[in-house]
């Protein structure tokens, strides 16, 4: 790991509206870490994601990557990541291998290269019976696998995953679980955004907590659990004001009465 | 990838270098217009056909060749229409462009807000020129493939008529001509509205836009022969009148009166082929300069801000909801129906795909009424409605409005979120029936009663307050075809059933029987029509009659409807196995 960031946020605010969803958000994410990136429903997660990949190209602050400015390198940064959004948003009337030939030949990859390395991650997902079928046919875990391939078929330095472990089943998930630590191994620096706490307790070499818009902790889990409480729920819990779960449960059952 | 998909995407190779020079990545705009045709060849069209969910068929691009050139056939036959060739290709010209942005508002729509691509292409390497050039060039491409299609027999049936080769290949241009103008023409509405409205009110505004547009083809469909005298129309001299240089139209075909018959045009003439010319040009220019980027950005908008918090739809006033709440405790006392009430009245008043199937139906009402009342030759226009106003086919216009309980009761259980309906399955609901009653009553409450309020004022204007009784008996007599129709062919709770179009033999007979039955109800009314004192009677038996039907509808148990697990098995499509884009080992 170097100690030149790889990626750089400064100052970063967004809106909608009248309402200030990011509020002077200032990062360093360094190559090879893996950022475990939490926060409650709202709280500004998929706004950050959508602005590091260039979905939102209108922000205030500024955000580098590998030392270009997203607002005028944004081509350039977009060919260093990788992008996994929470939905499955895909061409379902193409099949796995239309839509990957067409996303790997926007990334400028040779066909022969293309073909084969689809090809290699369509089985290795468990999708090659699939491979020609159209994908409008496809359960909800076999698009995201799909989605998942298609953000890494570039072999990308950057992957930003959101959500990536939605509707999968318990294989996939341990599959995907592996899948991260070997790209870091790789050297790959990733960003994981998800609700699954204990994933991304087991992933994540660094955690941001995220609420309200701003990051309210930011580090390792051991560092995190010293501060806080023993588990990653806790301490979620603990930090968005949402500790007297306990309280809450009680109300709930004495509203019965 | 169909042949002229290949000539087309050749043809725009043709001027990679001019489009690189425009700062667009010609490699990338190739793969995305070869990605997006072969979409489009396997995504259903609606123009001339319904959506069929289970049809395989109609996605058959060969198909969809020989309906479009069988059309293509029909409005050519206008080409020799009127006292000239200038009459005969505005003609022509003006139906062709308004099937052109028809096909557009109603085909392209999905393609041309489609903020998929916002998710699909954005996060890749290719900028905004070049994905700005590909939605234009699909467009172009998608619409004029159609055009050529449609427009291949008129190329032909100039080409014998004028036994000229010159007369073919200036055809083709005022199709090209056609095609950007119409292309030009939705932009612009498109653009207008994105400019001036929210996002999220832009997509409903399209939806309005959509039936405003079905609507006014069918009325036109239906009524403009009627209204108009073709005989008149075959003599008229368009040169004559002012408004007719306006008409894009015409520019478009005095190109032909120019170039094919020289010896008959005029400097005004001259002038209007040119506009024709110029037009396109300017218009294409400023669509790429001004209109694309604009699109694009806003796009953006729509894309991202159906994520974010910025789009929660507020609910009505509480005064509104307090409304809603009062008419349920009177019309649906009863708890569960109560229920059933207010989540059809909720849902009904929120769901856009209910409403946009739903809405057109209003409009055909007025639209069936002229069109049966002014058919059969002998009159004039002014003495056929003359005879209308003195007359008592005004009982008629208000059996019509069955129309509105048809398209209000066969789209009610139909849902793309059907499976949230599981709810009802799961909760201890001993008599569907109550659910479904106050289903009914909602829907009446909602939609039929104001529909009747506005057209019953409309009628008391027009033929005076006489008809009153009329109006209530007929009124009656319709809620009373509505529970049949309710009983007999609604066979699911609200919103539980996927959107299929699933044929069912038994019911289709049934509908016949219903439809025949309010038929007769509305003939002896007619007939009787005359006796006001009887009309009076009449609504008590008619009134007890509904009265008995809805609690026999209120009776309806679990067997009489399709189970949860029917509706599941409907949805799940087969496997659509395709070509294989590379050979598998």
């Amino acid at each position: 790991m170097t100690d030149t960031p790889l990626i750089q946020i400064r100052d970063l605010s967004k809106s909608y509206g009248e309402k200030l969803v990011l509020k002077h958000l200032t990062l360093d994410i360094f190559p090879g870490q893996v950022i475990g990136y939490i926060g409650p429903n709202g709280a500004g997660k998929s706004t950050t994601v959508k602005i590091l990949t260039g979905l939102i190209p209108d922000f205030k602050g500024q955000v580098t990557v590998d030392g270009l400015d997203m607002s005028i390198n944004s081509l350039e940064i977009k060919k260093l990541i990788g992008y996994v959004p929470e939905n499955a948003e895909l061409y379902d009337v193409l099949t796995p291998m239309e839509y990957l030939d067409f996303i790997g030949k926007l990334y400028n990859m040779e066909e022969g290269m293309l073909h084969d390395r689809a090809k290699k991650l369509l089985t290795a997902f468990g999708l090659s019976d699939n491979i020609n079928n159209r994908m409008d046919t496809f359960s909800k875990g076999m698009k995201q696998k799909v989605l998942l391939i298609s953000g890494i078929i570039h072999n990308p330095k950057i992957i930003v995953l959101d959500e990536p472990l939605s509707g999968l089943d318990a294989n996939a998930v341990i599959m995907i679980k592996e899948l991260i630590v070997r790209l870091k191994e790789e050297g790959k620096t990733i960003f994981y955004c998800s609700h699954m706490m204990d994933v991304v307790e087991k992933v994540s070499d660094r955690i941001l907590l995220i609420n309200k818009g701003e990051i309210i902790a930011d580090g390792t889990f051991e560092s995190l659990k010293q501060n806080h409480s023993d588990t990653l729920e806790g301490i979620f819990a603990k930090l968005t004001g949402r500790e007297s779960s306990g309280s809450e449960a009680d109300a709930i059952i004495n509203s019965f009465d | 990838m169909i042949a002229m998909d290949k000539l087309f995407l050749t043809a725009v190779g043709k001027f990679d270098f001019l489009l690189e020079k425009a700062g667009v990545n010609t490699r990338q705009l190739q793969d995305i217009l070869r990605i997006k045709l072969m979409m489009d060849n396997r995504r259903p069209r609606t123009l001339f056909s319904k959506k069929r969910a289970n049809n395989t068929n109609v996605n058959n691009p060969w198909l969809v060749t020989l309906f479009t050139l069988m059309m293509g056939l029909f409005v050519g036959m206008l080409l020799f229409f009127g006292d000239s060739p200038l009459s005969g290709h505005t003609f022509y010209f003006t139906i062709f462009m308004i099937l052109m942005c028809f096909t557009l508002v109603t085909d392209f729509t999905t393609v041309l807000i489609d903020t998929r691509d916002q998710f699909i292409l954005l996060p890749r390497p290719v900028d905004d020129r070049t994905i700005a050039m590909s939605r234009i060039l699909h467009i172009t491409i998608y619409i004029l493939r159609l055009a050529l299609i449609q427009g291949l027999p008129g190329i032909i049936m100039v080409g014998f008529a004028d036994k000229s080769f010159l007369s073919p290949i200036v055809m083709l241009v005022e199709i090209l001509e056609a095609t950007f103008l119409s292309i030009l023409f939705v932009n612009l509405i498109y653009l207008a509205m994105m400019r001036t409205v929210s996002p999220q009110r832009f997509k409903d505004l399209i939806s309005y836009f959509q039936i405003a547009f079905s609507t006014l083809i069918f009325a036109v469909y239906y009524l403009l022969p009627r209204l108009i005298n073709l005989n008149a129309l075959k003599d008229i001299n368009l040169l004559a009148h002012n408004w007719s240089y306006f008409l894009p139209s015409m520019w478009i075909s005095a190109l032909n009166e120019v170039l094919i018959h020289p010896s008959r045009a005029t400097v005004v003439i001259g002038l209007l082929a040119l506009a024709g010319l110029v037009t396109p040009v300017i218009g294409l220019w400023f669509v790429i300069k001004v209109l694309a980027p604009g699109f694009n950005r806003k796009l953006m908008i729509l894309a991202t801000s159906e994520d974010s918090n910025s789009g929660t739809v507020k609910v009505k006033s509480q005064l509104k909801q307090d409304f809603r709440d009062k008419i349920g405790s009177v019309v649906a006392p009863d708890p569960v129906e109560n229920a059933g009430f207010s989540i059809t009245w909720k849902l009904a008043a929120r769901t856009r795909e209910f409403k946009m199937k739903a809405y057109p139906s209003f409009a055909f009402v007025p639209i069936m009424f002229l069109y049966f009342t002014l058919s059969g030759g002998g009159q004039s226009v002014g003495e056929k409605m003359s005879k209308i106003q003195n007359g008592s086919s005004y009982v008629f216009l208000f059996y019509l409005s069955f129309i509105v309980l048809s398209s209000l009761l066969g789209n009610i259980t139909m849902s793309e979120k059907f499976k949230s309906a599981w709810v009802y399955y799961a909760l201890p609901i001993g008599q569907p029936g109550k659910i479904l009653s106050g289903m009914y009553k909602a829907l009446v409450m909602l939609y039929y009663l104001p529909f009747c309020i506005i057209l019953g004022t409309g009628m008391v204007i027009v033929w005076g307050p006489g008809i009153i009784n009329d109006i209530v008996l007929s009124f009656f007599a319709c809620l009373v075809y509505g529970v049949l129709t309710a009983l007999f062919i609604v066979k699911g709770l609200p919103f539980s059933k996927p959107v299929v179009n699933k044929q069912n033999g038994g019911r289709g007979i049934v509908s016949l029987a219903t439809m025949a039955l309010i038929g007769l109800l509305g003939y002896g009314h007619y007939v009787l029509a005359k006796y006001e004192l009887i009309i009076w009677l009449a609504i008590i038996p008619v009134a007890a009659l509904y009265w008995v039907m809805i609690n026999q509808y209120k009776k309806t148990t679990w067997d009489d409807l399709e189970s949860f697990e029917d509706a599941e098995t409907i949805e799940k499509p087969k496997k659509i196995k395709t070509k294989p884009l590379i050979q598998t080992k």
